[in-house]
């Protein structure tokens, strides 16, 4: 097992590095200039060359990729004369556009994203389960085809459709809750939660949606098996055939998905926290894409591969403590 | 603002142009509030209270004084955070274009013809921590302005007009304060501003004469910093405040709230009231959501103002239902919008006229969104330049005849017929956006009826003005706009129609016209001034050098509490330093 985990943290630092080249060598196809975007009005080319000089883009693109890789380690410094400053390791590069270092904004970032991923993780898995076994249980009835149809919208209608609708309905028009304004659970539980509360129930709405289908169908697999008939046979208590029986071997799947799911919001939901305005790693992603803000799109990058990377990791020994039949190697 | 200008002229081409935590919008005892002084009446201005400000932006683009080159933002920083030597009135309409003094004690005083200007500073004035504003502060703020890689994104009319020589490539000899090499030539800067012995008079000698010199003032370029707590780059983050209020709390992405600067005086700032208690801007809001937050005024919202303007969605449900009446406000934005033409390309007279009769202007404010998008402009001068806005009479007989707002393409004939050459075909330069691609529709359409060929050349938004500002790339016409950097149409005619005044896209160097401005900027008369001013918008529009299309407006909706409200015409937002919450 230690063996196995070792190799793939080797494997996840190759793909990461992998990743960033990859990104860098994107953005430096790219038309747009970035020493052009933050040139303000006077843009003359003396301006604009030394803003290059400024950006560090005018040395070789292996060389900017060199100094990056390093400033992750050792930290790096910037500006010039009596105005330079240093950006600590691990430095993921600084933004000129945002005025901050990439992992300051990341590690501001991470925590509403967390907060909003965690969340609606819970609301989506418990609701997504729990509804899955009670639609398989009640197979054939209306029960089931109402589950099934509450899945059916959940999964027709886009997030930011719900969202939208949400914020126009529950907050400005009924004012139930006040227009969502983050701040860290330290700082105020009630307004935390308050703010978050629509955008768990939003991106849950979606997920459970697919857990629901995905645990039913698993379920129902699982409950026909020659080993669940023996064991009711056996007299054994029916919350423990389809608990301890029934869930746990059909668990395997769900679990995958649940892994990567919750690492890929963890990178960012791009759309709900748009529409919430969260200001979380998928907001400064795409603020970064929108003013090509390639420090930050790098940073955003590394940070979301290696929840996915890791979250890989985790499922698969997941894998093999839910499932004895399955052995690492 | 020619930055802002643009900015505004990006957004329009994306179609976007226009732009609650538990704090209490309930007013408390004038007593009771710092800074003390100002008027006290229920019905009319009065201190407390919280002021909202909602925006979709992330962030100030820059807090920085010297960085901050952005209409909205310089008026919400003056109001608040950065004095300058002078300032706007605070007053609707015409009023506030008039230049008042602000750290100064008088709105400047000029010798050796405008080449020369001085500046007094106030009894009493101090920074947030309670050091007194001198001389030296002010100059320490002009400085780092020439620091351009750290600096970044302000405007340059130090680097442009103070009396410091060139190297060869025409370049500073002065870096900064931050460089600290050899080749920086600090004493070029002590020689071109001075401080008098008392360090309360600060001296600029200028390359040229500047007439409006104490216009330029008005731009937070020009405002004091601490030399001892300038960070550089990290100076964006936390300025120091020499206004009436300081930051408390800067969570970019989310809000800024401002607190009185206990140590701010309403003695030593006759020019601000500073009537709320506090000023909180949310960050990152849903544009619509904004909206429909005003529109249902409650609580907080109540106290709440824009930074941009309306969505277009709205303006018909606002500007239709009484029960806004009083709180709705229509007027100028700072931006004039125009094809400019490529007199390289199109250098026949004849043909310039031709297409510019030949315009459906009318077809382009509607796709704009009709009245609320603005006025047919007649010039590139708007009437929000109070004293150098004159009507030109550009569609009214001064290119020989009436032409219709949708055009007269026999006319455009027949000004083609006299050019005595044939018309060439129009490459049509536009950003890439739904909007834009409107406009480039109906020039093709107006234009084809006069028998002028347009091509249509689409440029994604983020590279265009780097092609239409490179005369190899730029075509025969092009779509631009432009707001000024101040009141004062020396930064409208200059940088348009000069060969090096930074926004020449009409390729335009006629020596004759070119001396006319420069007599222009000299002028110290701005009553004389102005007319100069006029008088070479008319010259511009009969050499066929733009299309005029729109003096665009902005439309805004407040909460029902805001005292003071009305368009500000230097910056065509809110007058943020002078709003008031009502009780």
């Amino acid at each position: 097992m230690a063996a196995y985990i070792a190799r793939r943290l080797v494997a996840m630092v190759g793909m990461l590095i992998a990743l960033s080249i990859i990104t860098f060598l994107l953005f430096a196809a790219l038309p747009t200039d970035p020493a052009l975007l933050t040139c303000g009005k006077n843009c003359t080319p003396q301006v604009v060359a030394a803003n290059r000089v400024r950006l560090g883009l005018d040395k070789p693109l292996y060389q900017q990729y060199v100094t990056f890789a390093k400033g992750i380690f050792v930290g790096r410094d910037y500006g010039s004369g009596t105005a330079t400053f240093h950006c600590p390791a691990p430095c993921l590069g600084y933004s000129y556009l945002k005025g901050e270092d990439v992992t300051s904004l990341i590690w501001n970032a991470l925590p509403v994203t967390a907060s909003l991923a965690a969340g609606a993780f819970i609301v989506w898995i418990v609701s997504g389960v729990l509804l899955g076994i009670f639609a398989a249980l009640r197979r054939g009835t209306w029960q089931e085809r109402s589950v099934l149809g509450f899945a059916l919208v959940g999964y027709s209608f886009p997030s930011f459709f719900i969202g939208l609708l949400a914020l126009f309905f529950v907050v400005i028009r009924w004012q139930l809750l006040p227009y969502p304004n983050y701040v860290p659970p330290t700082q105020g539980l009630l307004q935390w939660f308050q703010t978050l509360i629509l955008p768990w129930i939003t991106l849950a709405l979606l997920y459970a949606a697919y857990y629901i289908r995905l645990t039913r169908n698993q379920m129902l697999e699982t409950l026909g098996e020659d080993y669940i008939r023996t064991a009711r046979a056996k007299g054994l208590p029916e919350r423990t055939v389809i608990l301890r029986h029934g869930l746990r071997a059909g668990l395997t799947p769900i679990v995958t998905s649940a892994g990567l799911d919750l690492a890929g919001l963890l990178g960012g939901a791009v759309v709900t926290e748009s529409i919430f305005r969260l200001p979380g790693l998928g907001s400064l992603a795409i603020d970064a894409v929108v003013n090509a803000d390639l420090p930050v799109i790098t940073g955003t990058v590394l940070v979301a591969a290696t929840f996915i990377i890791v979250a890989n990791l985790i499922v698969d020994i997941l894998y093999a403590a839910i499932d004895p039949r399955v052995r690492l190697t | 603002m020619a930055k802002a200008g643009l900015r505004a002229v990006v957004f329009a081409a994306v179609g976007a142009l226009a732009l609650a935590a538990c704090g209490s919008g309930s007013g408390t005892s004038p007593s009771s509030s710092a800074g003390g002084g100002a008027t006290t009446a229920t019905s009319g201005p009065q201190k407390g209270g919280t002021l909202y400000i909602l925006t979709n932006e992330k962030q100030f683009l820059h807090l920085d004084p010297q960085r901050n080159y952005t209409g909205t933002d310089l008026a919400f920083a003056n109001g608040f955070l950065n004095r300058t030597l002078t300032a706007y009135k605070f007053a609707p309409g015409d009023g506030g274009a008039q230049l008042v003094p602000d750290l100064a004690t008088d709105t400047g005083t000029a010798t050796d013809g405008g080449k020369t200007w001085s500046f007094t500073l106030r009894d009493g004035v101090t920074f947030q921590d309670g050091s007194p504003i001198t001389c030296a502060d002010v100059k320490y703020g002009i400085s780092r302005t020439f620091a351009t890689t750290v600096i970044t994104d302000g405007p340059t009319y130090a680097i442009q007009d103070l009396a410091i020589p060139t190297d060869a490539k025409g370049n500073s000899v002065y870096l900064g304060p931050y460089d600290t090499s050899s080749k920086n030539d600090v004493a070029a800067f002590d020689k071109a501003v001075t401080c008098s012995a008392d360090n309360k008079t600060i001296t600029m000698h200028l390359n040229q004469p500047v007439g409006d010199w104490n216009y330029a003032m008005t731009l937070l370029e020009f405002s004091p910093v601490p030399k001892a707590k300038d960070t550089g780059e990290k100076y964006d983050d936390n300025p120091v405040s020499s206004g009436p209020y300081q930051i408390e709390n800067y969570t970019k992405g989310t809000s800024l709230t401002l607190v009185r600067n206990p140590k701010w005086s309403q003695a030593s700032d006759p020019y601000r009231h500073a009537y709320p208690d506090k000023v909180v801007v949310q960050f990152g809001l849903d544009p619509s959501a904004i909206d429909q937050r005003l529109m249902a005024d409650s609580g907080p919202d109540q106290t709440a103002v824009t930074l941009g303007g309306l969505q277009p969605e709205n303006l018909a449900t606002v500007f239709n239902d009484p029960k806004y009446k009083d709180r709705r406000f229509n007027g100028y934005d700072p931006y004039v919008r125009y094809l400019a033409i490529n007199t390289a390309k199109v250098p026949n007279l004849k043909q310039r006229l031709a297409m510019m009769a030949a315009m459906d202007r009318a077809a382009y404010r509607t796709i704009y969104g009709g009245n609320f998008a603005g006025d047919l402009a007649d010039g590139v001068i708007k009437p929000n330049l109070a004293i150098d806005y004159k009507p030109t009479n550009l569609w009214t007989g001064l290119l020989g005849q009436n032409i219709p707002d949708n055009g007269d393409p026999t006319f455009a004939k027949q000004l083609i017929a006299q050019s005595g050459a044939k018309m060439p075909t129009i490459t049509y330069d536009y950003p890439n956006t739904p909007t834009q691609s409107k406009v480039a529709s109906a020039v093709v359409a107006s234009l084809g009826k006069a028998g002028i060929t347009v091509k249509p050349n689409p440029i994604e938004p983020g590279q265009y003005y780097g092609v239409i500002l490179d005369p190899k790339k730029a075509d025969e016409l092009m779509y631009a706009g432009w707001g000024p950097d101040w009141l004062n149409a020396s930064t409208v005619i200059p940088p348009l129609f000069q060969p090096n005044g930074g926004f020449d896209v009409s390729q335009y160097n006629n020596a004759a016209f070119n001396a006319q401005i420069n007599k222009a900027k000299a002028t110290l008369d701005r009553t004389a001034q102005g007319a100069e001013w006029a008088a070479l918008n008319v010259e511009a529009m009969k050499d066929g050098l733009v299309i005029p299309t729109l003096f665009g407006k902005i439309q805004y909706l407040v909460g029902s509490k805001i005292g003071g409200g009305y368009i500000w015409a230097p910056y065509g937002c809110m007058p943020f330093g002078d709003l008031w919450i009502k009780s």
